[in-house]
């Protein structure tokens, strides 16, 4: 049974507080369907704006949405939120904290309204190097970066089933960033699920099981990670003595461009037809560019080809 | 996990609750000594000057500084009073809903296993006890001082509890209305702006009523004319006020009790 299903969700807010007034409504998420699996680390990817947390929202009960369902740990997140909150747990997006409570006193507070311990403080507290120090001042004298580590104590402490984390690395040093992604690796091999939302693609490369590419409110892409970078274009440069080989018709070839011995083009997918081509020919050197999830992202998102590459991966 | 929300909330609060008792124990020390000290000179003055606009400008609000009981019933309905009161009716349930849904704490708190009728819950009945301290407190120090000032013997004691409990629910109706305005708004201003509007306006209703008496009427208007002070200080409660006060806050309730779990939270400015 998947941890997160949702089915056909959409989310409209209207124009204008006053019905005279109301306008065409903004349609922050429309007919998103998207499954995550136990044990995942599921990657949500989008630019600002794209309604990764109006999603995020919607599954935490705080936004109600306007068309399909969604469901967390078998709940529906309309009529079963406290269900669903009693067994995850969420990192908001830029979090806010009590700034008056000291660290402990904080997340004394936080694991004590879920009603049960938290067998994850300790260990979470040492990974990411706060001091005992720095949890015995308050809130308010902490760095950005404290407080983000803050949140995500906060949010896994009480080791939940599944943890929803909003931009979680934003405000860590690049050795914070390390650890925690250390860190959901654990939590994956320990069982538990997590879902987060990012811009940093090398962090979602790495640990990401799938992800979801969002745009405008709706689903343009969701795979496996492997598959993604299966699926985009790598750019080929090969150097070639005596005769070219006729690239027609190979699968995954386009954008050739043959100048000087040297060969050019673009090369998706499965890369065995073209190298049985290659093969027959004299190659002095051969350079294929490593698929990089941030390319197969930007791909979505620019305007014209976004929808050439939704067609390409469905 | 509500014992937990509920002693966190009182403490988050305490510093504001503690400086409105103090501030109400001063101010309801104050008239029953001016009261004792110049209370009958100020009444004869103004009896003697045959000025009706004298007399009706010192019954402000339904108080005066002629009796013990009109002295009480004056530092109620003072602006002193009313801006202490305030800080618990008005800030407190701006803040706690409304306020912390723009700073982005209330989605920390209902991440949690709390749902938003338990936490208004939780928080209207922090609001309410310490409003009722707060008006307690202020009476408790207008009763001590008038024992201090020798006056007390003019003072029917034992119907100071009619007092307390028409000022408290007066307070809480009000605080009532500020929460449904705080379930309504996803930014402080507007919520606070509505709220004030509504408190400041039964006020001049009332004060105007008061001292004009031919728009006397207006006051019927004015919430804070069901709390008839000296009336109640003589053992008089008119069940009407009682049944209006209640209807209020019952309304009020009943407003954010269905609003606020259907609201979407909106994201943190």
């Amino acid at each position: 049974m998947p941890v997160i299903r949702t089915s056909g969700l959409g989310k409209h807010y209207p124009m204008g507080a006053w019905p005279a007034r109301r306008g065409t409504p903004v349609r922050a998420l429309e007919a998103l369907d998207v499954e995550v699996m136990p044990g995942e680390i599921f990657g949500f990817l989008g630019p600002n704006g794209a309604g990764k947390s109006t999603t995020i929202r919607i599954m935490l009960g705080f936004l109600h949405p306007t068309s399909g369902s969604a469901s967390i740990l078998g709940h529906d997140v309309v009529r079963d939120g406290l269900a669903i909150r009693k067994r995850v747990g969420y990192l908001p997006g830029g979090i806010s904290l009590y700034d008056s409570m000291t660290g402990n006193g904080l997340l004394d507070y936080l694991a004590g309204l879920y009603g049960r311990p938290a067998p994850l403080r300790a260990s979470l507290i040492e990974r990411l190097e706060l001091s005992e120090a720095d949890l015995k001042r308050p809130v308010r004298d902490y760095s950005r970066g404290m407080r983000q580590k803050m949140g995500i104590i906060q949010a896994l402490q009480h080791d939940p089933e599944l943890a929803i984390l909003d931009e979680p690395t934003e405000g860590l040093d690049p050795l914070m960033q390390h650890a925690f992604l250390a860190l959901l690796d654990e939590r994956r091999q320990a069982g538990r699920t997590l879902f987060f939302s990012s811009h940093v693609l090398s962090e979602v490369e790495r640990v990401c099981d799938r992800v979801a590419i969002i745009r405008r409110g709706k689903l343009v892409a969701m795979s496996s990670v492997a598959t993604l970078l299966a699926r985009r274009r790598r750019h080929v440069e090969a150097r070639i003595e005596g005769a070219m080989p006729d690239l027609t018709g190979v699968p995954g070839v386009s954008a050739v461009d043959i100048r000087d011995g040297v060969l050019r083009c673009d090369l998706e997918g499965d890369v065995g037809p073209f190298l049985a081509v290659l093969s027959a020919a004299t190659v002095r050197d051969l350079t294929i560019e490593p698929a990089r999830l941030e390319e197969a992202f930007l791909e979505y998102y620019a305007p014209d080809a976004a929808d050439a590459a939704a067609a390409r991966a469905s | 996990m509500i014992g937990i929300l509920f002693r966190r909330t009182f403490q988050a609060n305490r510093v504001r609750i503690i400086a409105c008792v103090i501030g109400l124990v001063v101010w309801g020390a104050v008239l029953p000594l001016v009261y004792a000290g110049f209370g009958q000179t100020i009444g004869a003055f103004i009896r003697n000057s045959n000025n009706p606009l004298m007399e009706q400008f010192a019954s402000f609000g339904g108080g005066d500084l002629f009796s013990l009981a009109g002295a009480i019933a004056l530092g109620f309905i003072h602006p002193i009073a009313i801006a202490l009161l305030g800080v618990m009716v008005v800030g407190f349930p701006i803040l706690s809903i409304v306020g912390e849904r723009q700073r982005g704490t209330l989605e920390v708190l209902l991440a949690r296993p709390i749902s938003r009728h338990a936490l208004l819950l939780v928080l209207f009945c922090v609001g309410a006890l310490s409003l009722a301290l707060l008006v307690a407190a202020q009476l408790t120090a207008s009763v001590v001082s008038a024992a201090f000032s020798g006056v007390l013997d003019e003072l029917h004691v034992g119907n100071i509890p009619l007092v307390w409990a028409m000022g408290t629910l007066l307070s809480v109706a009000l605080m009532a209305i500020a929460f449904g305005a705080s379930v309504s708004f996803d930014r402080v201003m507007p919520a606070l702006g509505v709220t004030l509007v509504f408190v400041l306006v039964s006020y001049l209703l009332e004060v105007v009523g008061s001292i004009w008496p031919a728009a006397a009427w207006v006051s019927d208007f004015s919430l804070f004319h069901y709390v008839r002070t000296k009336e109640l200080l003589d053992g008089q409660l008119r069940l009407f006020d009682v049944g209006l006060l209640g209807g209020v806050l019952g309304i009020a309730l009943l407003y954010s009790w269905i609003v606020f779990p259907r609201r979407d939270i909106a994201a943190p400015s």
